[in-house]
């Protein structure tokens, strides 16, 4: 007789809710602990403290110098969301038509930015990108430009270096959905008479989406929230969203407004989420990868 | 190792008398004492990096050795450090026992701060820097805001006051200011002198007027530093030409040749240690205080490391000659620098970064 899994192993529908509820329960009390009570009491703080009062989201809401910010934090998040979409996209496709070393190697390149520290690479940036830095010292000696460019501390070196980051955040759920497609599927539409461009575009493209949605939607969340690159790489014409709320909280000591921009910016993730999901149909994705 | 062991043995064991003396209740509260004024420990908080190993170093390893008090070390920004300290106040868990304090944190943090009896420490009295032992802390490092500048750039001369600093004309190229620690007086005060007001009529501080001739100077700084690492990077990557920096950082870079620094009008900057009231260890904290300011030859030797005076009277007189130039305690550096007061920003000082942070980032 073959061994077959056992029937708990096969799918959820074999649990019942109070099983998925205990199995869900470390991580459920986790996230309550480190997530959601800190979240709860900052912003807690940020309506009812000393008195119930929404001066604070007024602030936010209505001062040009904050409203900037987070103009511009969503600026910098797309753009970042756009540029690593061009540069993962081809990678992702490559990678899923790899195997063996090929595919390891690329594995490997992708996943070992994502384990150096985000501080160390940022520092790498700032040292290819200053004045005396490595792009300019390369530019001159070809007799490309003869005065250095001011490269770092603009937007340009944020979204660059942001990107870089990023990266892989945007390549895995793209990888794993193109690995979903099979082979025949491009094959069939060939001989079906569909050109390259045609082939990518009709079938190949639109069965990436699940994992060009999921990619995009965590690199542009994470994008929002991003402190360190920025403040290295940016100057204070640069500063996004996280940076403000830092600096609310360590050197005004004001945690109530900082909770008011917390709110603001989550009243406008869990927005655009919703949006998100509307417009690309999430749902009619799961599952299909 | 084996003194690690034992340090660890006895802890457990202080451990274990705590949480008993906590069972038995209030009866036992002698004992409880007891128990905390033995303890093993003091929790000290530095900004990390060279500073946090050179102290390593010279000074809490020797204090664990003659005491056998340990010393763990907790590297972390000053407003962090004030923000969980403030915390820590709210909840009863404080996190440290001994912080780092400027001049204005020790006023504006009075109130958490445990108070310090310099005539009864036997330490202080015999070796800390006159006037350098205060009501809630003590002198720990020195320097100044220095005006440093690149010799490449200016080849015939470097800029001499803050006035020529601000003076793009004369000296032109990219400048950088802080953005980090005091800067929000640091920085106006600066404008200020270099507007022509003299060093002991800047206070209180005009601000609207300091402000004026920071927008003039505004497009001209290319970069913001951060860190004193984040500061010696910019300058050696040229993206300034000149900069307001720590004299811990001017003086590595004078001495690597291709910079330059004046303890002209450079803003007195001093570090404090203080100990936070209702600390788990209080008492040690203050008796590693009473350690600190002993022994002139560690003193010197770590001054040498991080490039700030420390707090030890025999200290200055062990500097070879050629090091003076470098030394701000050296009486013919020390009178130039401008000394800051600190009462005055300690009660202005929410609407001082209030401004700073608006200004900068509009």
């Amino acid at each position: 007789m073959t061994a077959r899994p056992k029937a708990w192993l096969l799918g959820g529908r074999h649990y019942s809710t109070a099983a998925s509820l205990a199995l869900a329960a470390p991580f459920l009390v986790l996230a309550l602990v480190t997530f959601i009570l800190p979240l709860a009491s900052l912003l807690h703080e940020s309506l009812f403290l000393p008195a119930p009062t929404l001066t604070h989201y007024q602030r936010a809401l209505t001062e040009p110098v904050y409203l900037r910010v987070m103009l511009r934090t969503l600026r910098i998040a797309a753009a970042v969301t756009v540029l690593t979409l061009i540069l993962a996209w081809p990678l992702a496709w490559v990678m899923a038509r790899s195997s063996g070393l090929k595919l390891a190697v690329l594995v490997a390149s992708v996943l070992l930015p994502l384990w150096t520290s985000v501080l160390v690479r940022t520092y790498a940036w700032m040292v290819l990108l200053q004045k005396n830095g490595v792009v300019n010292q390369l530019l001159i000696g070809s007799g490309i430009i003869d005065q250095p460019l001011t490269l770092l501390y603009t937007e340009g070196a944020v979204v660059l270096a942001m990107s870089h980051v990023l990266l892989p955040f945007m390549v895995l759920p793209i990888y794993s959905a193109l690995r979903g497609i099979p082979e025949d599927y491009g094959r069939a539409a060939q001989m079906l008479g569909a050109s390259e461009w045609a082939t990518f575009r009709e079938v190949i493209f639109p069965l990436s989406l699940p994992g060009v949605t999921s990619g995009c939607l965590m690199v542009f969340l994470l994008a929002l929230g991003f402190f360190v690159t920025p403040a290295l790489v940016g100057g204070p014409r640069q500063m996004m969203i996280a940076t403000l709320v830092s600096q609310q909280v360590r050197e005004m000591l004001d945690w109530s407004f900082a909770g008011a921009l917390v709110g603001v910016l989550l009243a406008f993730v869990l927005l655009l989420v919703l949006i998100f999901k509307r417009a690309v149909r999430l749902d009619r994705f799961v599952g299909s990868a | 190792m084996t003194t690690d062991s034992k340090i660890s043995t006895t802890r457990r064991h202080v451990t274990r008398r705590k949480v008993l003396a906590g069972a038995l209740g209030a009866t036992t509260l002698a004992v409880g004492g007891r128990a905390l004024a033995q303890s093993q420990e003091v929790i000290v908080a530095t900004t990390g990096g060279l500073m946090e190993r050179s102290l390593q170093e010279h000074f809490y390893k020797r204090f664990e050795a003659q005491t056998g008090i340990k010393v763990r070390s907790v590297p972390i920004e000053l407003p962090d450090q004030w923000a969980r300290a403030r915390a820590g106040q709210r909840s009863g868990n404080i996190p440290f026992d001994v912080v780092t304090a400027t001049p204005p944190d020790l006023i504006q943090h009075a109130d958490i701060l445990e108070p310090i009896d310099c005539a009864g420490l036997p330490g202080i009295v015999a070796n800390a820097l006159p006037n350098a032992c205060f009501p809630r802390g003590i002198i720990r490092t020195a320097g100044g805001m220095a005006l440093t500048w690149s010799k490449k750039a200016f080849p015939n001369g470097g800029p001499q006051s803050w006035a020529d600093f601000f003076d793009v004309q004369k000296f032109p190229g990219p400048r950088s200011l802080p953005d980090t620690g005091d800067r929000e007086w640091w920085v106006p005060l600066a404008a200020l002198l270099a507007d022509g007001v003299a060093p002991d009529k800047a206070f209180p501080l005009d601000i609207d007027r300091a402000y004026k001739k920071l927008d003039a100077l505004k497009p001209q700084v290319a970069a913001w530093w951060k860190s004193g690492d984040n500061a010696m990077q910019i300058m050696r990557g040229g993206d300034a030409v000149m900069m307001m920096v720590y004299s811990s950082r001017s003086v590595p870079l004078a001495k690597s040749g291709d910079f330059d620094f004046t303890w002209n009008q450079a803003i007195r900057d001093v570090g404090n240690w203080a100990v936070l009231k209702g600390s788990p260890n209080v008492a040690n904290g203050i008796k590693f205080l009473d350690f600190f300011v002993q022994d002139g030859k560690e003193h010197v030797a770590f001054s040498e490391k991080v490039s700030f005076d420390s707090n030890n009277r025999e200290a200055p007189n062990l500097v070879p000659p050629e090091e003076r130039r470098f030394r701000p305690s050296w009486p013919e550096n020390w009178s130039r620098l401008v000394i800051a007061d600190y009462d005055w920003i300690a009660a202005n000082r929410n609407a001082l970064r209030e401004r700073w942070v608006t200004w900068l980032t509009k």
